[in-house]
């Protein structure tokens, strides 16, 4: 019986400190790989349309913890001089735990790290041995402004880094991986019940 | 004091990181030759072709005979895989009036004056050809570029569907712009052909081929 009562009694409680955040906007990508066969071959992708959830909890007066899921839908491209080949189409999706702390009234900072996906429409060229999964680590800010009692406007931005490579490339003798940094700018909404 | 030597080490280190951050693409050193080079009066002429993005997907009609359609499927699949950046697709077409190359069943017959026979492939099932037209001033490719599959014994004949597939990838090659054969046995585009599968020297040779601006165009559609 006491174990039946237990996860009603404390539900509520924890329901009540959850922070639930969905925004929208663009990232934008450094390249995903530089290639010199007889001039620079640059692939990069292009301006990604980007939907962020995110749900956090607070651990301390002044911190939260919390998951942010990140998906991005966007082509890609081969630039060699002034030829631009395009090349498909790419979606990512990066999962991310972190912390967030104030940094002024309305204001958070938040860093954290995860994973990203990279999961191709078409298994061609770079993904012809298919997607990637990579770690990933970013930090950015959150601004907010009330709107009313349980919900407020929220945009952020947010800076990630992560070093790509595929299946594909390694097999062919590519070495390392390349170093891609991704800039987001997001708006939308926060709620929950605090 | 402490805390300011320890930020700057970390800065020192994410900007390591990022320093460190591009990716070292393979050596290519191991192509061959792929370039015609033609002996004229007055020197030699070196001739060398690839398909423009524009004429992208490559159009190949195909015989249907001695299950031809499905080698040269698999032969356009192979070479696609070849290319990171999407250099090269083709797709079949079911009108020969609207092709970029035919490929037939048959021996090659006698070419013309202004027809370039680039090297026949020889299997020991089977053989290959490939010709290539040019315009009058020599600078053009006129369409449709021309191949040839043919057994040497009867068909059914043990070893004959393989060699007509590896022939019929290997002429494709040709159509590509690999307009001479490698010296090595292992690669596909050896002049008697034995392995099935496109080798790195073929795909190194492919690629340089698709990142040197060719001397010869092709005729627009």
């Amino acid at each position: 019986m006491a174990l039946s009562i237990a996860p009603v009694a404390t539900g509520p409680a924890l329901h009540a400190q959850v922070d639930l955040t969905a925004r929208a906007g663009l990232t934008w990508a450094t390249p995903l790989l530089r290639d010199d066969i007889i001039d620079e071959v640059e692939v990069r992708q292009k301006l990604a349309p980007t939907l962020v959830l995110g749900a956090s909890l607070p651990i301390a007066p002044r911190y939260d913890a919390g998951l942010e899921l990140t998906l991005t839908s966007s082509g890609y491209r081969a630039s060699e001089g002034e030829t631009t080949t395009d090349l498909g189409t790419i979606r990512t999706g990066s999962v991310t735990l972190g912390l967030q702390g104030p940094v002024a009234t309305g204001l958070k900072w938040r860093a954290g790290a995860g994973l990203v996906g990279y999961f191709p429409k078409e298994e061609i060229g770079i993904f012809q041995s298919g997607g990637t999964t990579r770690f990933l680590a970013g930090a950015g800010i959150d601004y907010r402004r009330p709107m009313s009692p349980s919900w407020q406007l929220i945009a952020s931005l947010r800076y990630d880094f992560h070093r790509f490579t595929t299946d594909e490339l390694q097999s062919r003798g590519f070495s390392q991986s390349q170093g891609v940094q991704r800039i987001s700018a997001t708006v939308g909404l926060a709620g929950g019940s605090r | 004091m402490r805390p300011p030597r320890r930020l700057g080490r970390w800065v020192a280190v994410g900007a390591l990181l990022v320093a460190c951050a591009d990716i070292a693409e393979p050596s290519r050193g191991n192509a061959y030759e792929w370039r015609r080079i033609v002996t004229t009066g007055t020197g030699v002429d070196t001739l060398s072709f690839h398909w423009d993005a524009a004429d992208l997907p490559v159009r190949f009609w195909v015989e249907n005979s001695l299950n031809l359609p499905s080698h040269v499927q698999q032969g356009i699949e192979q070479w696609e895989a070849v290319f990171l950046y999407g250099e090269f697709s083709g797709i079949l077409v079911s009108d020969s009036s609207a092709a970029d190359v035919i490929v037939r069943v048959g021996i090659a017959p006698k070419g013309g004056f202004s027809i370039t026979r680039l090297a026949r492939g020889m299997a020991p099932e089977c053989q290959g050809a490939t010709d290539v037209e040019l315009s009058a001033a020599g600078n053009q490719i006129l369409r449709p570029i021309r191949i040839y599959v043919d057994p040497r014994f009867a068909p059914g004949s043990p070893g004959i569907d393989e060699c007509m597939a590896l022939t019929t990838t290997h002429e494709i090659g040709h159509a590509l712009g690999i307009f001479t054969h490698s010296p090595d046995p292992d690669d596909l585009m050896y002049a008697d052909p034995v392995v099935s599968a496109i080798s790195r020297r073929d795909r190194s040779t492919a690629e340089l081929a698709y990142h040197t601006p060719p001397t010869l165009s092709i005729e627009p559609r």
